[in-house]
């Protein structure tokens, strides 16, 4: 009877890992969790629907930057990335497409406190504790795969009509 | 069959174990300096495939096991976490490390506003980042000096340490009007911005009235704020005048430092003068003799 489980139990993670791929790309696409946490921040005080537009945007933000880093596309970066970061990440997917990689982030969610907002509300700094799964591809061969909790400090600034990522640089610790 | 299903559960836990051995860790740097090469040691022989993922870099190519592996400081110049995999007919192995910004190098200065009144607390706030020479936002306390100079008024200095890449000051508007200039700099850079201070409400308003024929000629003296500055032509002076026909209010923009306008009056008019918030004086005129 135990052995029979074991062997159901073995079929359905070959199961679950022939469609993995699918749910995956599924998890790429979807608005990815963020919390913000405003309690400390300085010198100005958030306001609430500031701090719902930074929550929404910075979600956004890392959706369009996990689709187009997986499927090499830079013009997703227009909406919510500018100045430097847009840049960057710009560079970085033309050299994947170069050499035929992509990298793939599946989101588990952001646990962000926001702690300088300038006092005229122009820019907005962040730390974000990013729970993440990314896998490296060459091609369809997954080179690399991990689990990981990363630190990422941000800056946010308004534009027309959202709050657009100017810096977002990985850290090892705050 | 039951021995059967043993020998594949250990088959695959073996291979399981297997792919774990080739997961070793590449040796790399913890942490670089953004634009500083370095190598990394490989062993065995043969030819592997090298992959270099970062934040606004990626590159894939073969190399030569045995000697180290070069990573060019064209390939690390943006801050932040790099992923490096070594493929070989082993399996891959991979590391991670970060690059830290370089030496501060450039400046950004956010202004605001860009008008603003005179004599006002904290009416301008001055907000520096500091970056490296390849734009990385340098996180290291930088000391960033804020220089404020508006004419004829002692210059105001202050530094500042930058925290997580930023420095930042409140600044209260000089009490005369005209340019400041706010001027961040570090070592090698530094970046200016003008803010126009213009004169605040206006204050101590005086009117001067005389009679002319049917009409009440009403004349304020150059209106200025509280700190002495002309208030800025188009600024609205509400005069309002009292007679026995009841009571007249007209509006009249300031041209060249001061508001006038003719008031039709009939026998004694009192005449009173206001800007914004500012009361001015009262006049009385007397009835036509």
């Amino acid at each position: 009877m135990g052995l029979r489980n074991l062997c159901l139990g073995a079929a359905l993670v070959v199961a679950v890992s022939l469609v993995s791929p699918h749910w995956t790309a599924w998890a790429a696409d979807a608005l990815p969790q963020v919390q913000l946490n405003a309690d400390s921040i300085a010198p100005r005080q958030i306001e609430e629907l500031t701090g719902r537009n930074i929550t929404r945007d910075y979600a956004y933000a890392w959706q369009t930057l996990a689709v187009a880093l997986d499927q090499n596309r830079p013009q997703l970066l227009e909406g919510y990335f500018t100045g430097f970061a847009k840049e960057k990440f710009a560079r970085a997917i033309a050299d994947q497409k170069k050499n035929g990689l992509h990298v793939r982030y599946v989101d588990h969610g952001h646990k962000v406190n926001a702690f300088f907002y300038s006092p005229n509300g122009d820019a907005i700094q962040l730390r974000d504790n990013a729970q993440l799964e990314i896998q490296v591809f060459d091609g369809t061969k997954m080179i690399r795969q991990e689990q990981v909790g990363l630190h990422y400090l941000v800056i946010m600034t308004p534009a027309a009509d959202r709050w657009v990522v100017r810096s977002l640089e990985a850290v090892p610790n705050f | 069959m039951k021995r059967a299903l043993s020998a594949l559960l250990l088959m695959i836990v073996g291979v399981l174990a297997a792919a774990g051995a080739h997961a070793a860790e590449l040796q790399v740097p913890k942490q670089v300096t953004a634009g500083n090469a370095f190598s990394i040691p490989t062993t065995g022989s043969g030819s592997a495939t090298f992959y270099l993922v970062g934040p606004s870099h990626s590159a894939k190519r073969q190399v030569k096991l045995g000697s180290g592996i070069e990573v060019a400081e064209d390939e690390i110049r943006t801050s932040g976490r790099y992923i490096a995999t070594l493929c070989s007919s082993d399996g891959c192995e991979s590391a991670d490390f970060f690059v830290a910004a370089t030496n501060p190098a450039h400046l950004s200065l956010l202004v605001h506003p860009s008008r603003v009144r005179v004599a006002t607390n904290n009416a301008m706030s001055a907000v520096a980042f500091v970056f490296d020479k390849f734009h990385n936002l340098v996180l290291q306390p930088v000391p960033v000096e804020f220089h404020i100079t508006v004419k004829d008024t002692p210059a105001f200095s202050k530094s500042l340490n930058s925290s997580n890449g930023v420095a930042w000051l409140h600044l209260n508007s000089a009490r005369k009007e005209g340019p400041a200039q706010v001027v961040a700099s570090i070592q090698s850079d530094s970046e200016k911005r003008v803010v126009q201070q213009v004169a605040s409400d206006a204050c101590n308003l005086r009117i001067r009235a005389v009679r002319k024929g049917k009409f009440i000629a009403v004349e304020t003296e150059p209106v200025r704020d509280c700190s002495g500055n002309s208030v800025p032509d188009g600024t609205v002076v509400t005069f309002t005048k009292v007679d026995a026909s009841g009571k007249t209010t007209v509006d009249a923009p300031v041209k060249r430092g001061v508001a006038k306008v003719d008031m039709p009056a009939q026998g004694e008019a009192t005449i009173s003068v206001a800007s914004g918030v500012a009361m001015g004086n009262e006049v009385r005129i007397g009835g036509t003799p």
